[in-house]
């Protein structure tokens, strides 16, 4: 099954061709393959830099795949969650060629691209799952926590209420005065500080039966901490990053944690996957859960699909395909509100 | 294609070379970077041309100091903050653009990647040539990450490889993560606020809780519940991060009779919560660059069909907001931090 995705939810134009879970190509425009966004964190301008880079992206990967169009067996594409106007630009793309090419449409959520991202260049693990199992998708706009009953049925086990972990992590480097979207910059910087160093609430502490997570609590405390720091030196602003991020995955780990220990059935599989995942801190703290619950936590394979791409859509999209669950030209549409 | 080692020759080769309009490619602590005098169209031309991407994408160029990177960018106080703490080092800041380089360097809407490289051998070609180069990858758009020259080399074509006239070996690099790239151009002013935004009456009220903020929300709402499908509701909402414009949009959305979980729309920019025939749209406009990009996102529309909406850092797109006076009910909302850690003062009013 060959598969040309497209995904412009956000900033992000991505095109990607997949054979099954296999990627050919995959191709995102504003991170090049390179400079982590430059001059793509203008979300204001998404539609119109969308529009004028969706061909250029979509050629690029049919070009890198070496396929032809024609030999592709479906066009997927991400209808959401997004933001509106950015997702017409993808949407719309896809209905061109499908059209033109008469090629069967696959309308696919975002979201469920990030969860199965860890099967993209993964063959073996598509078997190696044992159901149901744990997703966790960790990025700038979602935090869940998912029961995976088999691919394709899902239910949110625990999701946040106000901020995205990575948001919440680009706002606090922002309060940091790291520029903003900082999380990543903020990463490096708690590598030399020490978590310790100050006292940060973590979020419901001691309520994880909440099956909550949040983050706007310890937003604020980090706020006012920064404030009776001020002035910040280099080694302030080492130790307050540091502090910031364990707390914020502490919470994360607690909440998880909770569940996975009261759970009904026996947990062996975590799929985790979006942009913050990328952190290597979160990736090490996963990891040491995983072992103490006996669970395999799978990541995705490269660091490429972490973040917002197409390959993840196909991927997404190839299960469906396998479900027949296909859909007519004239009845896709966006849906920036989408849940898994 | 000449080839030299890394070295004192290394520098006035690269130095002839880029005086003439030529492409270099150059080692530095991330990884191989190709340069071209920055403010040179013609070199520019090439090196577009060289990575075969499409024009519109900017490049960040290299400079030797703070001193000359304000000659080309103008820094805010964030970028003085990030440009004293971490450069030289692996950072690219993004900063308003004085237009000095040559097109095509500079993105689309006016600003400017700056580096300040860790590797001497970069800051004295620059130093030498007295105008800063570019600084981007060597390798061509969506191709490997060169740490060394073979990668480079392997994955061209003779076309590409025909454009490169230097190359300074310093053979195979660590493998180190390309540099973090920062926007600092959303942390300056708001210069978009016309004036001071005159109440017809203002009220107070201190809240001491999340809880308080959303039951604020819920009588304002009811307040105002009679003017639904009348004319649209804006609830405009000023405040620093953390101060709860998002519980209060929680609270108003409850009011409203609405189910969904409210969550930050920073993100996403917009949100749409949905419960029958009640729907409350929520914006965030902190990433919005300039105040008519609110048009951008539908909001004349909603305006006209009388909505409920909620926009979070409102100040920013005072100008667009403003423009529906007479049509809206525009109440103003500003929260700020109170002495304690969950105490706030809130003070709201409608336009006049």
């Amino acid at each position: 099954m060959k598969i040309l995705s497209i995904d412009t939810s956000c900033d992000e134009t991505a095109a990607a061709v997949t054979e099954g879970t296999k990627i050919l190509s995959n191709i995102i425009w504003s991170q090049a393959s390179l400079h982590a966004k430059f001059g793509g964190v203008m979300p204001s301008l998404a539609q119109r830099e969308h529009k004028e880079h969706i061909g250029f992206v979509v050629e690029k990967a049919i070009k890198n795949s070496k396929l032809k169009i024609q030999n592709l067996d479906a066009i997927a594409v991400t209808v959401g969650p997004g933001l509106s106007i950015a997702l017409g630009v993808g949407i719309n793309k896809a209905k061109e060629l499908a059209k033109k090419y008469n090629k069967k449409l696959i309308a696919v959520n975002h979201l469920e691209g990030h969860l199965l991202s860890s099967f993209a260049n993964n063959e073996h693990l598509v078997s190696g799952v044992k159901y149901p199992c744990l997703g966790l998708v960790v990025s700038g706009g979602n935090t869940q926590l998912i029961l995976v009953k088999k691919i394709g049925k899902y239910e949110i086990l625990a999701e946040t209420q106000d901020d995205a972990l990575g948001e919440a992590l680009d706002k606090s480097a922002r309060m940091l005065g790291l520029g903003y979207p900082g999380g990543a910059i903020l990463e490096k910087m708690a590598r030399f500080g020490d978590p310790k160093k100050y006292k940060l609430p973590i979020p419901i502490v001691g309520h994880e039966d909440r099956k909550i997570f949040t983050y706007s609590g310890v937003k604020t405390a980090m706020n006012r901490l920064i404030e009776s720091e001020k002035p910040l030196t280099k080694e302030k602003i080492y130790n307050l990053a540091a502090c910031f991020q364990d707390v914020a995955f502490q919470h994360l780990l607690r909440v998880i944690s909770f569940i996975i220990c009261n759970s009904k059935f026996a947990v062996h599989d975590l799929l985790v996957g979006g942009g913050v995942s990328a952190n290597v801190e979160l990736r090490k703290l996963l990891r040491k859960l995983g072992k103490e619950n006996k669970i395999n936590v799978h990541f995705p394979a490269s660091k490429k699909l972490y973040g917002d791409n197409a390959a993840m859509i196909g991927v997404a999209a190839y299960f469906k395909a396998q479900r027949e669950e296909f859909v007519e030209v004239n009845k896709i549409d966006r849906n920036p509100r989408a849940k898994l | 294609m000449q080839i030299v080692k890394k070295g004192e020759k290394a520098v006035d080769a690269a130095v002839g070379i880029l005086k003439k309009g030529g492409l270099v490619i150059y080692p530095t602590e991330t990884l191989y970077g190709v340069g071209v005098d920055a403010t040179n169209p013609k070199a520019v031309k090439k090196l577009i041309k060289y990575k075969d991407r499409p024009i519109g994408k900017p490049y960040s160029i290299a400079v030797s100091g703070q001193k000359m990177a304000q000659r080309y960018v103008e820094l805010n106080k964030t970028a003085k903050n990030l440009y004293k703490e971490f450069l030289p080092g692996p950072l690219t800041i993004i900063s308003k653009s004085k237009h000095k380089t040559a097109p095509g360097v500079e993105s689309e809407d006016g600003t400017l990647g700056i580096r300040i490289p860790d590797y001497k051998l970069v800051t004295d070609i620059v130093k030498k040539l007295g105008k800063p180069i570019t600084a981007t990858s060597a390798n061509a758009s969506y191709k490997k990450r060169p740490y060394k020259i073979s990668d480079i080399l392997e994955s061209i074509g003779n076309k590409q490889k025909d454009l490169i006239d230097l190359v300074i070996d310093a053979g195979k690099l660590p493998k180190n993560e390309p540099s973090t790239v920062i926007d600092t151009t959303l942390d300056d002013l708001v210069t978009l606020r016309q004036g001071k935004i005159r109440l017809s009456s203002e009220s107070k009220i201190f809240s001491k809780s999340e809880e308080n903020t959303q039951n604020l929300a819920k009588e304002i709402w009811q307040k105002y519940e009679i003017q639904k499908g009348k004319r649209a509701i804006v609830f405009a909402l000023e405040g620093e991060m953390g101060t709860g414009k998002t519980q209060f949009t929680k609270g108003l959305a409850k009011a409203m009779g609405i189910k969904e979980l409210v969550t930050s729309p920073t993100f996403a920019l917009e949100n749409e919560y949905q419960d029958g025939q009640k729907k409350l749209f929520h914006f965030d406009a902190w990433r919005l660059e300039k105040s008519d990009e609110l048009n951008n996102l539908g909001f004349p529309d909603l305006i006209k069909n009388k909505s409920v909406i909620s926009i979070e850092w409102a100040e920013r797109v005072a100008k667009v907001i403003r423009k529906f006076d007479d049509e809206a009910i525009i109440i103003w909302v500003k929260i700020k931090f109170g002495k304690k850690e969950n105490e706030r003062l809130i003070s709201w009013g409608v336009t006049k």
